[in-house]
């Protein structure tokens, strides 16, 4: 379970620490204040416990700065910089807490000569499994593309391939437990069917047939990598799940299904991390969210004097400030009132 | 001008007169008294009225009415839209029938509904609210509108738009 984040001088962040729910958590800001920048540092933290690559070159492959000079990572100054993130978890089975540590110079262009610091060996003496959806659809494209990353030097965020490769994962043997079966059924019902792989190619099988993801709407697309994610096991107790803005092609009416999904992951024990920029995600985890629910509702944002990303974190809806998701609105009020009241009141 | 009402406190700072329009107290000059339902308070200024009805839904009190017959309590409050919708809109045609026969519906009047929800919430209730007021000159038989303007707004946008009209929590 992630506990904490803190960057330094690392893309966006100057100085920047948050501490997580080891449930839930909601990522807004507006455009630029780093949310998914957050989003894959933690990801690439997860995943080199499990996968065994060097901090830094997965960092590396899951950002892709320019040239894959990895000192561009470094927070832009006019002068010679530094900068670092450090990631810490909570091991149970040890009932110990890990930080890991990537600390490179704006002149380091190599992965490795970037400085990995912190607990590195017992980090990966405890893998975690962690899966990150990235913004576009990628079920889609799935044929050949493993092998095309793999083959050739294509300029794709990692993300990409590893969302697939999470995809083909074989199932799990024996039957899905009880809880898993429930949330397999409400995505069923949603979608309208199953998801079955083909030679890497996705398809949605129903009572019609099997229609391939191609010809899907790409929201019922994120639905079926969500059943895909569930029936393959990738998402259960001590997961850690990370996904950059659903509400990306998702009709509002479907977030009612995806919010209830992501609460009942949570009850399982699967860690979820989210972006948005969507008021019907905000707002049906508040409708949803029941006393026990283990949520935070993390803001950054820009200091107005500093023009630093700042972070503050609630536990409740009402309780997030700034809201830029809400502000917008706010924004269409006092518009609304300027037009048709003028100077009234002012 | 000072106002206080159902647990909040405005300040008039330019009107011409201020009242609490649903008085109870029969002592009062601006005592209601009729079977008809009333908006909080009314407000004149020189080229406008406005009219002021709050909700606050963190006053226990306030659930009543729409608890009634329910049982799923804040959640099935807060989706209780249509209730709501229908006490502000109510409340603001009798007033208006109310004002009309004071002879006291003589200039533009803007209806301002103060709630606790988010703004998003807010804008919707707003576009319902004008639909059914209704505000603007709709039918073509209409020689003047009822409803000049409609608002539903939180505190926090009320004070970043009425400067002159402050309010606060009593």
């Amino acid at each position: 379970m992630i506990e904490q984040i803190k960057l330094e001088r690392f893309t966006a962040f100057e100085n920047l620490s948050v501490s997580f729910s080891p449930g839930i958590n909601i990522i807004i800001g507006e455009n630029g204040t780093g949310k998914t920048h957050m989003l894959k540092a933690i990801y690439a933290a997860c995943d080199v416990s499990k996968s065994q690559k060097s901090l830094a070159d997965k960092v590396n492959r899951v950002f892709l700065p320019s040239g894959e000079q990895i000192g561009r990572l470094v927070k832009r100054k006019k002068v010679s910089t530094t900068g670092n993130f450090e990631v810490t978890r909570k091991i149970p089975s040890i009932n110990k807490s890990l930080a890991i540590r990537l600390s490179l110079s704006n002149h380091t262009k190599e992965p490795a000569k970037a400085t990995v610091s912190g607990a590195y060996k017992q980090w990966q003496e405890h893998p975690l499994e962690s899966v990150y959806i990235p913004v576009k659809d990628m079920m889609a494209n799935a044929p050949g593309f493993r092998s095309l990353y793999s083959l050739r030097h294509i300029h794709f965020e990692e993300v990409y391939a590893d969302i697939i490769d999470r995809a083909f994962l074989g199932s799990l043997k024996g039957q899905a437990d009880a809880d898993r079966r429930k949330l397999l059924e409400i995505l069923q019902k949603s979608m309208d069917g199953k998801v079955i792989a083909k030679n890497e190619e996705f398809f949605l099988k129903n009572k019609q047939g099997e229609l391939e993801f191609t010809l899907l709407a790409e929201g019922i697309r994120k639905l079926g990598l969500l059943w895909v994610l569930i029936q393959n096991g990738t998402l259960l107790n001590g997961t850690v799940l990370i996904w950059d803005e659903p509400e990306t092609n998702l009709n509002p009416k479907l977030m009612r299904t995806v919010v209830e999904i992501l609460i009942a992951l949570q009850h399982m024990g699967v860690q979820i991390f989210l972006t948005t920029h969507d008021y019907s995600v905000l707002k049906e985890f508040d409708l949803q969210i029941s006393q026990g629910d283990k949520i935070l509702f993390h803001s950054l944002y820009r200091n107005k004097s500093t023009g630093e990303v700042e972070a503050s974190s609630a536990d409740n809806y009402l309780g997030i400030s700034p809201n830029s998701i809400d502000d917008t609105y706010g924004g269409f009020v006092d518009r609304e009132i300027e037009k048709s009241m003028g100077k009234l009141g002012k | 001008m000072k106002i206080d009402a159902d647990g909040f406190s405005f300040d008039f700072t330019d009107a011409i007169n201020a009242f609490v329009f649903d008085e109870k107290d029969e002592s009062k000059p601006n005592y209601h008294g009729l079977p008809m339902k009333a908006v909080d308070i009314v407000a004149e200024f020189s080229d406008a009225y406005i009219f002021v009805e709050m909700k606050d839904f963190h006053d226990p009190d306030s659930y009543n009415e729409v608890l009634a017959g329910d049982e799923d309590d804040g959640k099935a409050k807060r989706a209780n839209f249509k209730w709501l919708k229908n006490y502000l809109k109510y409340k603001y045609r009798d007033t208006y029938i109310f004002r009309h026969a004071e002879d006291k519906a003589d200039k533009p009047i803007h209806y301002i509904c103060l709630l606790t929800f988010d703004n998003a919430l807010n804008t919707r209730l707003q576009k319902s609210l004008m639909q059914e007021l209704p505000v603007g000159k709709v039918s073509k038989r209409w020689r003047r509108e009822i409803a000049n303007s409609c608002h539903v707004l939180n505190v926090d946008r009320w004070n970043i738009n009425f400067p002159k009209w402050p309010v606060t929590r009593s």
